[in-house]
């Protein structure tokens, strides 16, 4: 049975909210900064999804084309019909990663990278960003300050008060287990958990078909890891 | 939804209809939306409290000691996701249970206001609000979900506002407390701050934003009831370009920088002594990325070496109260300095206790602050 | 016997001065109430009329003269806000309680021109060089041609279409017909005394729906060379030398633009008139969805509204140019006439 991705999209209650009729204006591809910067235009992939095309939506799912968004929502606010074409993009991305179309793009496949980084910061520490993982030396953005506050973090933190790792309230407070359990549990209940599963599943699967494996041939996830932080 | 707006402005037509197909006619300019007075459940930041945390230790000192309110600081309420949920790897289901959660606490403890801290967990939260009013049964299944998972229950919010809001609604208060002005002491000229408004704050919900979206008031209150001037460039409304994925995955963070980048090229012309924002991200973001930038391009967006201060709405309310940069406000965590504009307003500070440690003991310091390495010669 | 009959029409613009007219000349007595000290409504604003380029002033003289010529009584200062039938008859009154008793009334009020501040991101009110459409015919009655606002001549200008229109932001989801032509014609004009300024119509659709109206685009880009490009403007923003940098797509092309322009003409849709809701507070009249004056058959009675013996004639119904408008009220005056000969309305409504 063909699957039809237009009417798996539909069922998704953020199309109905992100599309309701689009009249190629342009405006939200005039304010996009996604389309200033990448070869993008949110206009087109409103029009597409509008289409119900099945082929030019499967080919948008594999693309590089529907990672570029950077969720600003500045589209929203001007569209003269009411539309939002950031939203559409999260409702495409998440069939892209259901479908495991995600992994046929460079930038679909870096999804897993981010699963692994914030996606396991939520149920480590019930933060999405704890200071131990912001390593400076994968962030020399960050600058020098940062690397000191990184170098002292307990001084630092404890000397305007917050509460790094501590019991009780207090900024970066450690996290009850009772609540990290809780999280777990809501993660496993709402199909947060499938999503995790679902993202590795599939880049294990691609991590196959590139070659990157281990001496047994299954999946090598750190050198897939490897690699993909340095796709261009 | 339409009828809320209708009783916070002085708007000039009025219709029953859904906002899609609202023929609402509202003048933004005298929107006001509706911020709680007391009685708050804080709702902290993960950004936030990484990067900035002192910031946070201020807005609650603020509200209970300078406003004398209320407003519980629940050491249970964990992140929201919603950095997770706008990278695509948390599903709106499991999003919607986590604000679930936070909700169920904050009636657990009796409050129904919400003072939010974060821009993102705003924008996911109003979402998530918004999209249970329209398809009830999305909320029937977060209801399900968080009980299945943790037995909890929880109500929806009377009032959901932005810490910048709070702040926003009591800013005369502020003033009349503060001892100092945004003003230049040697000139007496009111100082310049361009204001940077978080995407997810007005962007998604004009009317969840003080003034809407276009030309939103709720830093520009701030600004001008403490003495200073505002400043309209070009790119004002511009992304700072956190785009989630686009910082956390590091190949992407060109689009990052690029769009901050844009941001200082269109305010530099009017020489900004300060930036404003109410969105912790973009607190961080455009501190480091001036940071950066001068390392590539060997310039700065502020003339000389420094840069432009860049402070969030609690460290400013804190500033011109008279909180200590250091202790209170842990203004040393900025890479771009901040004594330049601590010397234009005339606030004391001890530059030796910039490093010290909660005891006043030195701690070490980093290589250099500011934009560029002063101690390498050129 | 109609001759003994009184109608009152609402408004002394070109619609309530032909209505008026036309009735007085077949013999029943006529009052036309305008609000302002003077007749001619809209058009003593504006300059020239598309798309032949005459001149709206003489148009609005003839009008005058036709109107005095034909003894219809004009009251000015007066603003109908409530119209009311007591006892067969219709009751016109303004806030000051002036009544005038009618047998029928036509509403010829018109329509309001689109706040253009209600678009905050295109800095109307704010930046001085933003104008309107109707504000350029201001410029052109009193310059002859358009200046910045520093007093210079533009070298560049942006004209906007679908100001106020086709918008749900603002509220407004119908088109306003007449705004693309007036682009079109307002870029000839400036071209023609300007010929070093690039004139930039930044359009959705162009919607040119006269016989003339194609031509006169065509006229446009071989001798005048305005270009067309097919993006509706995101925002404006204006620079320390205030000139103006705006954002739009090139939907054709499928890319974003920047742009830098001296000035923006903002092309503002025509909205429902203000008294609108409340001169149907106290009879049967309605509005339609978009805020208009309702008809009773939008087909074949468009002039009947649906309260027995009030009709309406001109822009109060929807948006509409000149020559449809002077038509129109000749038809709302052939249907007061039907409505007092008793004609049955044949099924229309």
């Amino acid at each position: 049975m063909v699957v039809k991705l237009y009417a798996q999209l539909k069922e998704d209650v953020r199309l109905a909210e992100g599309l309701q009729a689009c009249m190629n204006c342009g405006i939200c591809t005039a304010i996009c900064p996604a389309a200033e910067y990448y070869e993008y235009d949110p206009r087109s992939i409103a029009i597409t999804v509008q289409s119900g095309n099945e082929e030019k939506i499967a080919a948008l799912l594999k693309s590089d084309t529907i990672w570029y968004c950077g969720q600003c929502m500045s589209c929203k606010t001007r569209c003269p019909r009411n539309n939002c074409p950031g939203l559409i993009i999260s409702v495409l991305r998440k069939l892209s990663q259901e479908t495991g179309a995600f992994t046929e793009s460079r930038m679909g496949r870096q999804q897993y990278l981010i699963m692994k980084t914030i996606g396991a910061n939520i149920l480590r520490f019930g933060y999405c960003v704890h200071p131990t993982v912001l390593k400076p030396e994968n962030h020399p953005e960050q600058g020098p300050v940062w690397k000191w506050v990184f170098e002292n973090k307990h001084d630092v933190y404890d000397s305007v008060g917050a509460n790094l790792d501590g019991d009780g309230p207090g900024a970066m407070r450690k996290i009850a287990e009772t609540d990290l359990s809780e999280l777990l549990k809501i993660f496993k209940v709402s199909n947060g958990i499938k999503l995790y599963e679902t993202i590795e599943h599939f880049s294990q699967i691609k991590a196959v078909k590139m070659g990157l494996v281990d001496q047994n041939g299954g999946a090598d996830m750190e050198k897939y890891t490897q690699y993909l932080l340095q796709e261009v | 939804m339409a009828e809320q707006i209708w009783k916070n402005t002085r708007s000039i037509y009025y219709r029953k209809f859904k906002m899609e197909e609202s023929k609402t006619k509202i003048k933004w300019s005298e929107y006001n939306k509706e911020i709680a007075d007391d009685h708050f459940f804080y709702l902290r930041s993960c950004i936030r409290q990484n990067f900035n945390p002192g910031a946070e230790k201020v807005f609650l000192s603020i509200l209970q000691k300078n406003l004398n309110k209320d407003i519980f600081d629940d050491p249970h309420h964990t992140t929201c996701s919603g950095i997770g949920y706008h990278s695509d790897i948390v599903p709106f289901e499991t999003f919607q249970t986590m604000v679930a959660r936070q909700f169920s606490l904050m009636g657990e403890r009796g409050y129904k206001n919400c003072a939010v801290s974060c821009i993102t967990s705003f924008g996911g939260y109003n979402e998530v609000l918004s999209t249970w009013k329209d398809y009830p049964e999305e909320l029937a299944k977060a209801r399900e979900n968080l009980r299945k998972a943790t037995g909890r229950e929880f109500e929806i919010p009377e009032n959901l506002s932005h810490a910048c809001d709070i702040i926003y609604k009591f800013r005369n208060e502020i003033a009349r407390q503060s001892g100092y002005r945004l003003i230049n002491r040697e000139t007496g000229e009111p100082l310049k701050v361009v204001d940077h408004i978080g995407c997810h704050y007005a962007k998604i919900f004009p009317e969840k934003g003080v003034g809407g979206s276009e030309y939103s008031r709720v830093l520009t209150g701030m600004i001008e009831a403490w003495g200073g001037q505002t400043v309209d460039y070009p790119e004002r409304r511009h992304c700072c370009g956190f785009g989630f994925r686009h910082y956390l995955v590091k190949n992407n963070r060109g689009y990052s920088i690029s769009n901050s980048r844009k941001k200082f090229v269109s305010m530099e012309p009017y020489r900004p002594d300060a930036i404003l924002t109410n969105c912790p991200g973009c607190n961080m973001f455009l501190d480091r990325w001036q940071y950066t930038l001068a390392q590539m391009e060997g310039k700065t967006y502020g003339g000389g070496t420094n840069g432009i201060p860049v402070l969030s709405h609690e460290e400013l309310a804190g500033l011109v109260l008279g909180y200590d940069p250091w202790k209170d406000l842990g203004l040393q965590m900025h890479q771009v300095d901040v004594e330049p504009l601590l010397k234009k307003i005339g606030v004391a500070y001890d530059p030796k206790q910039k490093f010290a440690g909660k005891n006043g003991k030195y701690i070490n310091k980093p290589l250099f602050t500011g934009c560029i390495n002063q101690n390498i010669p050129v | 016997m109609i001759k003994n009959k009184h109608v009152a029409v609402i408004g002394g613009g070109i619609a309530g001065m032909e209505t008026a007219s036309v009735l007085s000349n077949q013999g029943l007595k006529v009052t036309l109430i305008e609000k302002q000290p003077v007749t001619g409504g809209k058009l003593n604003d504006w300059d020239q009329l598309f798309p032949d380029f005459s001149s709206s002033e003489t148009l609005v003289t003839r009008q005058n003269s036709k109107t005095s010529h034909s003894g219809v009584n004009v009251v000015y200062n007066t603003e109908i806000n409530r119209i009311e039938k007591i006892n067969g008859r219709f009751e016109l009154s303004d806030e000051r309680d002036v009544k005038i008793f009618a047998d029928a009334v036509v509403v010829a009020s018109g329509f309001r021109v689109f706040d253009a501040t209600l678009k905050e991101e295109y800095g109307y009110g704010l930046f001085g060089n933003v104008i309107t459409s109707v504000d350029f015919e201001r410029q052109m009655k009193k310059y002859g041609k358009l200046l910045t606002a520093q007093g210079t001549e533009p070298k560049r200008v942006a004209i906007i279409h679908c100001v106020g229109s086709r918008d749900a932001k603002v509220g407004n989801t119908y088109c306003s017909k007449v705004c693309c032509i007036t682009g079109i014609k307002q870029a000839i004009e400036i071209n023609q005394k300007l010929p070093d300024c690039e004139v930039f119509c930044f359009y959705m659709d162009l919607r040119l729906y006269g016989s003339k109206f194609d031509t006169l685009y065509l006229t446009a880009q071989k001798q005048h060379k305005i270009q067309f490009i097919r993006g509706r403007l995101s925002e404006a923003a204006e620079k320390p030398d205030k000139s103006l940098q705006i954002k739009a797509e090139d939907t054709l092309q499928g890319r974003p633009l920047r742009m830098n322009v001296d000035m923006i003409i903002l092309l503002v849709g025509m909205e429902p008139g203000p008294s609108n809701s409340r001169l149907i507070q106290n009879n049967k009249m309605a509005l339609d969805e978009n805020g208009f004056l309702k008809s009773a058959n939008i087909h074949d009675a468009r002039n009947c509204t649906t309260q027995e013996g009030i009709f309406m004639a001109g822009t109060a119904i929807c948006p509409m140019p000149v020559n449809e408008t002077l038509e129109n009220a000749r038809s709302a005056a052939t249907e007061v006439i039907h409505f007092f000969e008793n004609k049955k309305n044949d099924g229309r409504f």
